[in-house]
């Protein structure tokens, strides 16, 4: 299966759809997505930090990790570009590089005001993972 | 019009009862058939969850800037009995009060039309856009006293005028703030971010008025042809984001603890009465309190720019209203001839209280409310005011601006924020953004015409139009 993510219509937000071999990289794809929507692509590497999540489900595992990297993010003032990610059940650790934000490679996206459960389900198919998700801008 | 919908009016529809399952009330929303060709079944969808939720009163209800969001729809209001409903943040949205106040000046269009150096000055002192931070960074004791009386702390602080809090719903802030159900997260995104307009579709705008429908309450709402205004579109950044995603968490819980069936996660919700119905309700007006707060100080922020550049005081620049987009309040109706507390939920909708209504200022007592409707940057925005025929029909609302047609995406991929800015500029309306992308996201294109919207409200009669105003210039987030 193809990883990658890609942005399908949505009128008031922004909806992305996300294609993944592991639930892992499902989970680190939908978090480039999210750092492209607020930053644009131009993000680089050097500042690590670490994120540990435990959750009721798959579903809320991703956007407690989502919402705990907006976050991290603001508070911070960091932009990250990846994310390795290890899941163990329920349980999510993330380490994540990043750099400090900069209002002129930085200002081009748009800002992410939560994480939305509407029409939020992971896939598991054969020879995948797939989801939609709804980030509010 | 969609299938399965029915029509009962001009500009009145219904969604009736078994559209989707478990539908306790039917759905209705306010659309003339030309708007109706842009409605998406997603919006009709999330109308129609909404009046699944237990305690829901009359109707769940939208106004005619429908359009597909998560939770309700966007332009969604519902009603709840106090005893036996439910509260939801999907009803309310992430940026809790995100809403709009428009100042008058005593400026004419000569006086400012062409003024670049206003428009950049203005970009220079309100933060804007993705990662801004404000220069007042208020400490955690602040940010309490700050949280539980808003606009009022504000005023106090010297960020505006005694008078501007009798202009604002609530008199700038809700009782029931309990900064205690606010999160330490939620409080540390607040703390450096007051005064500061945020990205999407926030932004502070030049207007001037171009149009009066209504002499007589633009008179005594203090709105003259020819006049120049400010328009503050934003709401409680990144604090209230933070509120809304802790208490979904919580309230994802109590949805099971009370057994709850819901058709989407996102509206998750207790009984207003439980605890975490009652502890979302404290930290949401908290949350509010701090949007009412933000406007302030951009208000003041405004103020003095204004004031150097053109030597005007800040007293002449009276608020004219602020009102609160979305927002859960503890309001009275009257429903079947019984007065009632209800808890009104506006996502993206408007309160439009009519003429007699509490929580009105005295001297517009006799008038309704003010309700300000923001345009998009290329096109009108309208005040109007409250009618007793929205205290019946909506809870006392209407809409909350055009409402958008075209996706993001869309608007991407079909629009250039350059030639956008320079078509504006033809047309003498100056915008300034830190990204080009912002400019194409909100493009004049992207939105429903704004007169069509307000038209209808003003036809159904759940507002009426009072003025329009054309913008001249302004900031994006």
């Amino acid at each position: 299966m193809r990883m990658s993510f890609e942005e399908i219509s949505h009128t008031a937000d922004v909806k992305i759809r996300v294609y993944a071999p592991t639930l892992e990289t499902l989970f680190s794809e939908t978090f480039k997505a999210l750092m492209q929507v607020m930053y644009g692509p131009n993000r680089a590497c050097g500042i690590l930090r670490e994120i540990r999540i435990e959750s009721s489900d798959n579903e809320s595992l991703l956007a407690d990790f989502l919402s705990e990297v907006l976050f991290v993010s603001e508070v911070e003032s960091l932009v990250f570009s990846e994310a390795c990610i290890r899941i163990d059940g329920l349980c999510l650790t993330a380490e994540l590089t990043g750099e400090p934000f900069d209002p002129v490679s930085h200002s081009g996206g748009s800002e992410v005001k939560g994480i939305s459960y509407s029409g939020l389900a992971i896939i598991h198919e054969a020879n995948g993972y797939m989801l939609d998700i709804i980030f509010d801008v | 019009m969609l299938e399965g919908v029915n029509r009962i009016g001009v500009n009145e529809w219904e969604v009736p009862v078994g559209y989707v399952a478990g539908m306790r009330v039917p759905g209705r929303f306010f659309l003339s058939e030309s708007l109706g060709k842009t409605l998406e079944q997603g919006a009709v969808q999330q109308l129609a969850n909404v009046a699944t939720l237990p305690g829901i009163l009359k109707n769940s209800l939208a106004m005619p800037d429908i359009h597909w969001g998560y939770g309700f729809p966007i332009g969604g209001v519902a009603a709840f009995s106090v005893d036996e409903g439910i509260i939801s943040p999907g009803g309310v949205g992430f940026d809790i009060n995100c809403g709009v106040r428009l100042l008058a000046t005593p400026l004419l269009h000569k006086d400012v039309a062409g003024r670049r150096d206003l428009i950049d000055e203005l970009f220079r002192t309100v933060p804007t856009g993705v990662g801004a931070k404000s220069a007042q960074k208020v400490s955690p004791q602040v940010l309490d006293g700050l949280m539980v009386k808003g606009a009022q702390w504000a005023v106090k602080a010297g960020f505006g005028v005694e008078r501007d809090l009798i202009r604002c719903e609530e008199g700038g802030f809700m009782k029931a703030a309990d900064s205690h159900a606010v999160s330490v997260k939620a409080k540390q995104r607040g703390m450096p971010q007051g005064g500061t307009l945020g990205s999407g579709n926030h932004f502070l705008e030049i207007q001037v008025v171009c149009e009066i429908f209504d002499p007589g309450a633009a008179k005594a709402f203090g709105l003259a042809l020819g006049q120049v205004c400010c328009m503050i579109h934003c709401g409680s950044r990144g604090l209230g984001h933070q509120v809304c995603t802790d208490h979904l968490k919580i309230l994802e819980s109590a949805t099971k603890k009370y057994h709850i069936t819901i058709p989407d996660r996102q509206l998750a919700c207790a009984p207003i009465t439980s605890p975490e119905g009652r502890s979302y309700f404290g930290a949401m007006a908290a949350a509010a309190n701090y949007a009412w707060a933000n406007r302030q100080m951009i208000t003041h922020a405004t103020r003095q720019v204004l004031s150097k550049m053109f030597r005007i005081d800040h007293e002449e620049m009276p608020l004219i209203y602020d009102v609160a987009h979305n927002v859960a309040k503890m309001e009275e109706h009257v429903l079947d001839g019984k007065h009632m507390n209800v808890c009104v939920h506006r996502k993206g909708a408007t309160r439009a209280f009519g003429p007699g209504s509490r929580d009105l200022p005295s001297d517009l007592t006799s008038l309704g409310q003010p309700v300000i409707i923001p345009g998009s940057m290329g096109t009108s925005s309208f005040v109007l005011h409250g009618t007793q025929f929205a205290m019946e029909k909506t809870f006392g609302s209407t809409c909350h601006g055009a409402g958008r047609i075209m996706s993001r995406t869309q608007a991407k991929k079909n629009l250039n924020g350059r030639e956008i800015m320079a078509n504006l500029l033809k047309e003498g309306i100056i915008v300034r953004a830190h990204s080009e992308n912002a400019i194409a996201d909100e493009a004049p294109e992207v939105y429903k015409p704004s007169d069509e919207v307000v038209n209808v409200v003003h036809e159904v009669g759940i507002s009426r139009l009072v003025a329009r105003l054309l913008p001249l210039g302004g900031i994006k987030g």
